[in-house]
């Protein structure tokens, strides 16, 4: 678990904390104890004196080192003047974050992707990964109404089961559903029938698939029960939707029917026995993940933080070996040498998963390897459900973060 | 794992020249425990320079894996066998010899007519409807609240050939009675009813008594049961009996017996001067009484006899250590158990070691619930014969008979019938024949979960009471070792006292005596009728005991013991009679009585078993299968486990083949038993099947039970009864109060062996969670846990809670009905009737809320008084009497099943199953498999939980400080 | 939303309903390089209720217009990231275009 440390940010806040406060008094007494020996100046005139941080500072600032017992050197500094008395201005500026940000795409397909972001503070990582999770909108089966269902699935089972199923359609071209009357603008409605039909002396089964649900693009079929006694004579009978106009006559439907993508549509609903029969209605509204897991656009996604690995001496021939041999993931390979012998290198670091077996003999194993993980540099994966590909997916992300710091500012003011 | 199994191989091959080769693999299989093998292998599996060549070179013992042995007995026996062999043999064998014991009833008026039972017989189990008898399933009787009853008829000779009911007999589910008795699975799941166990409305607690002699012998023809005491007071020794008013000088009772010497008695117990000094004050007692002959005796002890209904009765009617017989008026037998008796007594006396164990198992008996109800039975069965006698006694002293006159319409069985029905639904067994008073003796079987029921049907309750402050018996016994788990009881005020037993126990019926007990004697045990006193206790006989019985005695106790066994393993004598030599000095069962006082104790006539050769064939002993081995070496081979894999071999083979025999625990004293065979050496006797089956049901759910804190196991197995999951293969179609279910039950990743015999991993409990072990958010101390609201949306944790409600629609005496009425779909109740269809009955599928009407009843307002005919009734007669359902606000509820039947009087019964599906909230309750539970304290979003390097988010998060050390 | 002292507008807390550790830690982030704060933090006061409490303590400036500045600077750096992740992702499109027909579109909609 302990390896897990730093990409858990949620229990960083306090940690952080700290460390400022830390950071803080340390360049105080510093900064004390320079003007009692003579003054700031003087010592920074000092040709001996660092501008720049020194470098185990800077290996410090820049990377969690991944001791067997713990991970050290978690924080990220974030106070301005956390190194003032180095000389060295860590506050914010736009130009130096323009700069050094950096993003490198690594793998990408329909439903997921991965990339690297460089040259960025974990909290921002970490709000585009939570809004992933949890704000980005998607459409999701809310309401099911159901006519018949004599299978053994449960209602509240099967509704839930369909409401799990993620629907291939962009979320951004709906309206949030609130209180509204369902209509076209706002509510995608699905139909299934299905029927196992029952054969003398056949035991028969039959698995509804997702694709089973069929699109209705002029809303519900289900005729509202109390509305014939008194809507007989108006043209059309009242359904659960109240659909203006078709949905494939609207110009982003008419050639893009509404439903599942790929393997989506195996999704398996239910399995009937013979004679068995569902029959059903189901809405998809707009939500996001917070409210529930349905909504939530990725199956999941995440970050790690670039692992390095630093041979700390020449390791050959059986240890390299056994190196070699006990990583579970290949991150070292070995290299002839002259004259017979072997050494081992550092070949695939960011294979490394911190399962820190290389290190695990104690202070010997920490002496031979360093495990250490660049802290501004995350690799980001993205596993889209399906509704939208993984790039539009962050886009929204990082659009939802904009929106939330224009609410902000605009209520500030 | 494959470079050290080669190079095992290859060790074997170099060997085999030089040591004697048994088996043609060698294996590391049993060479030791499994998870040390385990562990071996990953630690140094390329890096063994340091293990000990000589050890990897020295010939391995080859093993058979005997683990399909546990299948194939588990196929034959069943894991609640116990309860199905016990009722078998009393529908089979206990009820035939009942009724042909008193198989006739004779007029006293004129003992020329009698009515004679032939034979018995149970029919097929069915329920008279409209005259004609239908047979049934247990599912239909599930569903009509009835018991399965079966009749039995009686065909008998004499007036006509004609079957004579006398009774309807409760079936036990799955006896060979049962209609289920010899259905595979697949026919079983058309009946509806199948369970990997077995199903049963009611289990009769069995409870263990110990193991007294007067107690074991009242199965025998004699109606009655007594308890005879031999107690010391102040030195001198006395007789207990209830019969008598107050206790009787022992030395009397032995001169009523025909004993009027004191030598010969002195002679009987032992000629040990110790013994003497001992006798001594009850000689002098008795010579106080002036008591010298038999006739003074005799006269003695009728001034002393209770005046009860025996009053004419001479003290030679005193029952008195009843089951040894008297032969031809001699009382010696029963002299020289007063006399064995005696002698343990001193012995006792003289050295407090030889006291018994009371809390040994082997001198414990199970009651199952075929000995039960056959007690019940026979009670009730007499009672029917003596009141059939009386009433035709009464009939044949009227002198005016108008009509013909038939015996057989006395015959009827309502008395059986109500009487048995009474009994198992009170639970009291108050048998006066056998004066016997037990309450809750029946349970209603817990059906909330699968592991649940089959606990609890291999569960032995003790029979005195719980609130008792002793240790003793509530210790972990070295003896039950394989026969009873020592993992699952309790906690609280039955810890200890309430067991369970383990995977392969058996639990023993009662055996046909009387051609043992001649083989005994044609094996060479001297009648104890020839012996005399001193030829009884000379040093080198031993006394054969049968069943508690002093047979006699035989001067080479091994030999006759081999003898039996080895007959007992070629199938000629019963496979669970057990064969016991004691060559340990006396051990006599003596408590002190609570006086304090020191000399004041009392003998209850426990195991006499100085020297002794035992066998017993009664019920109620424990036993388990063990593989035999000769000299060490096991006499299952490989080919003969490959015969059983390929279905040419059953288990009973390996019995009959004399490869496996069953040992009782007082046999196992007599045998070395090893847990490998690897580990055997040549004074081995047996071999464990294997080691895993001490455990019982419960605990054998846990994974590596040996790395827990032995108390975690314990923990586990109450709570693994209580976990949420499947309970039966026709859980949805069961109407029970109510049912638990979880949505998506999972097999779990890590089963045990036990796990697929009992076959939890087909009908489980239980998911397999992702956790992380971390402190997070301060909502999760003392146990709490941390949930994931994700998760939780995805179905994790998701139950299903099943309630009933019932209606009946009721006859009344003036031929009135209620009726269920179409529902007003307008005016002020409508909103309240919604869910109902036109019948009136609420209809599956609807949501239920609060207060929602589900059944629209009316019931007339006159109900008594002169019958009317209902069809005439106008509206204004009758009263509604509707059925609101009462469940709590917020939860959504829906009408799962209604299921109509007509019950035992024959009125129209609806049944409705109200299902809720609830997913887990803060507070519900979550376990581990290892006694690990906790509340969830609180629900989190996803995005705030921790996520590891391959993105993988946990179910739950556990606090480590929960983690027991 | 704000609870601050009227005598003194350099230090305050900001209570933001329906926000959580997304905004805020990101929100302290940007507020923490600032030269002109002294201090800031957050809570979430109750994790039933939907809020989250940041205070701001200043050298001097107002806490409420060094908040609103945190907001904008962290806008402009989204928008930045975004920019940046769009060019990137086009350049990747470009350059593997065959990657991207691996992915099965052809059975597209059921």
């Amino acid at each position: 678990m302990a390896k897990k440390d730093e990409p858990m940010s949620e229990g960083e806040e306090e940690t952080e904390a700290e460390s400022i406060s830390e950071s803080e008094s340390e360049s105080q007494s510093l900064s004390g104890g320079g003007e009692s020996k003579g003054g700031l100046e003087y010592i920074m005139s000092l040709p001996d004196v660092p501008t720049k941080l020194p470098p185990h500072m800077e290996l410090q600032r820049t990377r969690v080192f991944c001791n067997a017992d713990a991970p050290i050197h978690t924080d990220t500094v974030q106070y301005s003047g956390a190194f003032a008395a180095l000389g060295e201005d860590n506050s914010f500026r736009l130009d130096h974050f323009r700069k050094n940000f950096r993003i490198e795409v690594m793998r990408y397909s329909e439903d997921d992707m991965e990339f690297d972001m460089i040259g960025i503070d974990p909290a921002l990582a970490n709000a585009f990964r939570r809004i992933l999770i949890a704000e980005v909108p998607t459409m999701a089966i809310e309401k099911v109404l159901i006519a018949n269902n004599t299978s053994v699935v449960q209602d509240e089972v099967l509704a839930h089961r369909l409401g799990l199923i993620p629907i291939s359609v962009d979320p951004r071209l709906f309206e949030y559903a609130d209180n509204n009357a369902p209509n076209e603008r706002n509510t995608i409605v699905f139909k299934l029938h299905a029927h196992c039909e029952r054969v003398k002396g056949e035991r028969r089964r039959h698995t509804v698939k997702a694709n089973d649900l069929k699109w209705l693009p002029n809303g519900s079929e289900f005729l509202l029960e109390s509305g014939d006694s008194n809507s007989n004579s108006t043209s059309k009978p009242k359904t659960h939707t109240s659909f203006s106009c078709s949905q494939d006559s609207l110009p982003e439907f008419s050639n893009n029917p509404i439903g599942f993508k790929g393997k989506l549509n195996d999704i398996i609903i239910a399995k009937l026995g013979s004679g068995q029969e569902i029959e059903l209605e189901a809405h998809a509204v707009k939500g996001i993940g917070k409210t529930h897991a349905k909504w939530s656009p990725v199956a999941t996604t995440w970050y790690r933080m670039l692992p390095e690995v630093v041979l700390l001496e020449e390791i050959e021939d059986e240890m390299a070996e056994k190196l070699k041999s006990k990583c579970p993931v290949g991150v070292f390979d070995i290299e002839d040498i002259a004259n017979g012998k072997k050494k081992l290198t550092v070949a695939r670091p960011r294979a490394c998963t911190l399962c820190r077996e290389c290190i695990r003999e104690g202070e010997e194993g920490e002496k031979r390897v360093s495990l250490r993980r660049v802290k501004d540099h995350f690799i980001f994966t993205i596993e889209s459900t399906g509704a939208l590909p993984p790039d539009v997916l962050f886009t929204e992300a990082v659009k939802i973060l904009e929106s939330k710091c224009e609410r902000v500012i605009s209520d500030l003011s | 794992m494959g470079l050290k199994q080669d190079s095992s191989e290859e060790h074997a091959k170099q060997n085999q020249d030089c040591f004697e080769c048994w088996f043609p693999f060698y294996t590391f299989d049993n060479l030791s425990d499994p998870m040390e093998k385990w562990l071996s292998f990953g630690k140094q599996l390329p890096y063994d320079s340091g293990i000990d060549k000589q050890f990897l070179a020295a010939p391995i013992k080859s093993s058979v894996d005997k683990y399909q042995l546990v299948p194939e007995f588990l196929k034959v026996r069943g894991l609640v066998k116990q309860h199905l062999d016990s009722f078998n043999y009393f529908v089979n064998v206990g009820i035939q010899k009942i009724v042909s014991a008193n198989d006739r009833i004779v007029s006293s008026v004129d003992p020329s007519i009698y009515i004679r039972f032939n034979s018995v017989k149970i029919g097929e189990p069915s329920i008279p409807r409209d005259g004609v008898s239908e047979k049934i399933t247990p599912q239909l009787c599930r569903l009509s609240d009835m018991t399965v009853h079966s009749r039995k008829s009686y065909p008998k000779i004499r007036l006509e050939k004609k079957n004579v009911i006398i009774g309807r007999m409760p079936i036990m589910l799955r006896s060979c009675c049962c209609v289920l008795y010899g259905k595979d699975e697949a026919q079983l799941a058309e009946l509806g009813d199948v369970d990997t166990g077995t199903t049963k409305k009611r289990i009769i607690i069995d409870s263990d008594k110990k193991g007294n002699i007067n107690a074991s012998v009242t199965s025998s023809t004699e109606e009655r049961k007594s308890k005879t005491v031999i107690l010391m007071e102040k030195g001198q020794m006395y007789l207990h009996l209830n019969q008598f008013v107050n206790k009787i000088p022992i030395m009397i009772v032995m001169k009523a017996m025909g004993m009027e010497s004191d030598q010969e008695v002195v002679q009987m117990v032992g000629r040990d001067p110790r013994y003497s000094d001992l006798l001594l004050p009850s000689i002098r007692e008795c010579a106080k009484h002036g008591v010298y002959t038999k006739q003074q005796a005799l006269e003695h002890l009728e001034a002393k006899v209770k005046k009860s209904t025996y009053s004419g009765a001479s003290s030679e009617k005193v029952f008195f250590l009843f089951f040894v017989r008297v032969r031809r008026d001699s009382f010696r037998a029963k002299c020289i158990y007063v006399a064995v008796m005696l002698r343990r007594m001193i012995d006792a006396y003289l050295n407090k070691d030889t006291m018994d164990d009371k809390d040994y198992v082997g001198n414990k008996r199970l009651e199952l619930s075929g000995q039960l109800i056959s007690l019940l039975f026979e009670d009730l069965f007499k009672s029917m014969i003596e009141e059939v006698k009386k009433r035709m006694d009464m009939n044949m002293a009227r002198l005016s008979r108008s009509s013909r006159f038939d015996p057989l319409q006395y015959v009827h069985g309502d008395s059986i019938s109500a009487g048995l029905e009474r009994t198992l639904s009170t639970g009291n067994f108050n048998i006066k024949r056998f004066r016997m008073d037990r309450k809750g003796m029946t349970q209603v079987l817990a059906r909330l979960s699968f592991i649940g029921t089959l606990g609890h049907m291999t569960r032995i309750s003790p029979q005195f009471e719980k609130s008792r402050k002793v240790s003793g018996p509530r210790a972990l016994q070295p003896s039950q070792w394989g026969m009873l788990c020592p993992c699952d009881t309790p906690e609280g005020e039955a810890c200890g006292l309430v067991k369970n037993l383990a995977l392969m126990t058996h639990v023993t019926t009662d055996e046909e005596e009387g051609p043992l007990i001649s083989l005994c004697y044609c094996l060479g045990v001297e009648d104890l009728e020839l012996l005399s006193g001193e030829e009884l206790h000379t040093p080198n006989s031993f006394l054969v005991i049968f069943n508690g019985l002093i047979l006699g005695k035989h001067q080479r106790p091994q030999r006759f013991a081999t003898a039996m066994r080895k007959l007992r393993r070629a199938g000629k004598i019963g496979e669970f009679v057990s064969v016991f030599v004691n060559e340990k000095q006396g051990r006599v069962y003596v408590v002190p009585d609570g006086s304090g006082d020191k000399n004041c104790s009392i003998l209850k006539t426990g195991s006499i078993n100085k020297r002794c050769v035992y066998i017993a064939s009664d019920g109620g002993r424990v036993c388990r299968p063990l593989v035999i081995a000769d000299k060490g070496i096991s006499r299952i081979k490989e080919h003969h486990m490959k015969e059983l894999l390929d279905g040419v071999r059953t288990f009973d083979d390996f019995l009959r083949d004399g490869l496996m025999e069953y040992l009782d625990v007082n046999e196992e004293n007599n045998a070395l038993i090893a847990l490998y065979e690897g580990k055997s050496t040549p004074a081995t006797t047996h071999i464990e099947i294997e080691p895993f089956t001490i455990l019982g049901i419960c605990a054998g759910l846990i994974p590596f039970p040996h790395h827990n804190q032995s108390p975690r196991n314990t923990y586990q197995c109450a709570m693994g009864k209580q976990a949420m999951g499947n309970i039966a293969y026709n859980q949805l179609f069961r109407m029970d109060t109510l049912l638990y279910l979880l949505v998506y039950p999972q097999r779990p990743l890590l089963t045990t062996k036990t796990i697929e015999l009992v076959g939890y991993d087909k009908l489980g409990a239980g998911q397999n969670a992702t956790v992380a072990v971390m402190s997070y958010s301060g909502y999760d101390i003392e146990d709490a846990i941390v949930m994931n609201k994700s998760s939780l949306d995805r179905g994790f944790g998701r139950c299903i809670v099943l309630k009933r409600c019932s209606a009946i629609r009721q006859k009344y005496e003036n031929n009135t009905e209620d009726r269920i009425i179409r529902p007003n779909r307008e005016g002020d109740g409508a909103g309240r009737m919604q869910i109902l269809d036109d019948d009136g009955i609420a209809a599956p599928g609807e949501i239920i809320r609060p207060g929602d009407i589900y059944i629209n009843k009316e019931t007339p307002i006159i109900t008594r008084g002169p019958t009317v005919s209902p069809a005439g009734l106008p509206d204004r007669a009758y009263r509604p009497s509707i059925q609101t359902f009462k469940g709590p606000e917020g939860e959504s509820c829906v009408v799962d099943k209604v299921a109509l039947f007509n019950d035992k009087n024959n009125n129209l019964c609806i049944k409705f199953s109200i299902r809720h599906t609830r997913r887990p909230e803060v507070g519900d309750k979550f376990s581990s498999r290892h006694g690990q539970k906790g509340v969830c304290g609180t629900i989190v979003q996803q995005e705030d939980f921790p996520f590891s390097e391959r993105g993988i988010c946990p179910d739950l998060i556990m606090n480590p400080h929960g983690f027991p050390r | 939303m704000e609870h601050g002292s009227f005598s003194d507008n350099s230090k305050s807390t900001f209570s933001l309903t329906d926000e959580d550790h997304t905004l805020a830690n990101a929100v302290r982030f940007t507020l923490n390089q600032d030269p002109r704060v002294s201090f800031c933090g957050y809570s979430i006061p109750h994790p039933s209720e939907n809020r989250v409490n940041i205070r701001i303590q200043t050298t001097g400036a107002p806490a409420r217009e060094v908040l609103k500045d945190a907001c904008q600077d962290l806008m402009m750096m989204c928008q930045h990231v975004r920019s940046t992740f769009d060019t990137v992702v086009a350049d990747y499109k470009t350059r593997n275009p065959s990657e991207e027909m691996d992915t099965d579109d052809s059975d597209n909609v059921g």
